[in-house]
């Protein structure tokens, strides 16, 4: 399981809602146009899968990066939520 | 294995594009996101909207209708899965192989059951551990004589109810004596929790089962009925005592469970109330996500020993010639 930051710039308002929707499902909301995201390499091939219908590459901006073992000791937050955790189960 | 347990009475689950809310009284309780599930579990008096439902579907996520106690009414499963690829494999096990297998079982089950024992003796040693275990040391040998599948549920029961009776000496809390295991219904407090704790394993052994085309049905041990998924009892007998048997010691003797306000009468028997089953539900799930490390492999979480052994049996089903290996604890 890998931590990726995922980034995009998108102007149409349709679009945006669609790929923001697709990505609250896979991982968390950490800035307006930034998601982080913990998931394995199928979920993730999955993902970008579902994503690539909406995307309008000479219009639309997607950024994946994706964030090492080694990296991810250094990864610093300042103000807002804290780092994404991987999924586990739920009760309620 | 990511699990959603919807376990609070009048619940209300809806969908919302990639994201399920579930509601209780209008309020929102949880959101869940829809891809990172892999199964839902409803217990009792819970909706599901048709259009959540329908996702579930389409993202291969199985739900389970259960009863406030954990007995399985049904499951809803995508089209795609009703197809079991190995069943023609596991039809073809001869009654010779299927007997090696049901030995093997049946002693990995009462080798957990020492083990688990020996280490509540070295705390506290009490003379019906000790004979115990003696006990079921005889009864592993005795194993390799039997010659057919009633002789070994005889030495099954046997060890059973040496193990059961030698068990009673470890719970060490007040309100929580146990002196045997009875069940349908279960009469006190820890009954209570070990015949809804075998329920929920067993549960989720079926899930692993069928996500991997096993024919749950058909089986080495319990051989009785067509209309039981006897091959999820089989390899559930090994789980037993490390999985639901030791949680339930861990809830009663660290004081997790209270004798009066987590359980609840019913029908003539003792239940788990609604903390009692968010207690236990929140105790398994940490238990079987903390990763374990072994001396062979990488540390991974106690769901893979189930996973791992149901593969095992896949392996065993394809070779029927070779060895099934279980699970056992060290």
């Amino acid at each position: 399981m890998l931590l990726y930051i995922v980034a995009y710039d998108i102007p149409s308002n349709r679009r945006r809602k669609k790929i923001s929707d697709l990505l609250e499902g896979y991982g968390r909301r950490v800035q307006y146009s930034v998601f982080e995201l913990m998931l394995s390499p199928a979920k993730y091939a999955e993902l970008r899968r579902r994503l690539r219908r909406y995307v309008q590459m000479e219009e639309d901006s997607v950024r994946f990066y994706p964030v090492s073992k080694h990296t991810l000791d250094q990864v610093e937050i300042w103000g807002g939520v804290p780092l994404t955790q991987p999924p586990g189960s739920i009760i309620v | 294995m990511s699990t959603l347990y919807v376990a609070q009475q009048g619940c209300y689950v809806k969908l919302q594009q990639e994201q399920l809310l579930i509601k209780h009284n209008d309020a929102i309780c949880q959101r869940v996101q829809l891809p990172l599930v892999d199964q839902i579990l409803v217990f009792g008096h819970c909706q599901l909207t048709t259009q959540a439902l329908r996702a579930c579907l389409q993202r291969q996520v199985s739900v389970l209708y259960l009863s406030r106690m954990g007995q399985c009414y049904g499951r809803l499963l995508p089209m795609i899965q009703g197809y079991r690829q190995l069943a023609r494999y596991q039809q073809d096990l001869s009654e010779v192989q299927r007997l090696r297998v049901a030995k093997i079982l049946v002693k990995a089950k009462l080798w957990n059951s020492r083990v688990l024992l020996q280490r509540q003796g070295r705390t506290r040693p009490t003379p019906g551990i000790a004979q115990a275990v003696g006990q079921l040391a005889i009864l592993i040998r005795q194993v390799n004589e039997a010659r057919d599948n009633a002789a070994l549920m005889g030495i099954e029961g046997a060890g059973a109810a040496a193990y059961f009776t030698a068990l009673g000496d470890c719970f060490v809390q007040p309100g929580f004596t146990f002196t045997e295991r009875n069940r349908r219904p279960p009469r006190d407090p820890v009954n209570a929790m070990l015949s809804f704790g075998y329920q929920v394993l067993w549960n989720h052994l079926y899930s692993l089962i069928e996500a991997q085309n096993l024919d749950p049905y058909e089986a080495c041990l319990h051989q009785g009925s067509r209309k039981h998924a006897a091959l999820v009892s089989d390899l559930l007998e090994p789980f037993r005592a490390p999985l639901v048997d030791s949680l339930v010691l861990y809830l009663v003797n660290r004081k997790v469970m209270d004798p009066e306000a987590d359980f609840e009468p019913q029908k003539g028997g003792c239940y788990l109330n609604d903390s009692g089953r968010r207690k236990y539900l929140q105790a398994f799930v940490v238990r079987m996500e903390t990763e374990i490390t072994s001396s062979s492999t990488l540390p991974r979480p106690r769901w893979d020993l189930l996973m791992a052994q149901v593969q095992e049996y896949k392996r065993f089903v394809y070779e029927p010639q070779t060895l099934f290996k279980p699970y056992l604890i060290r």
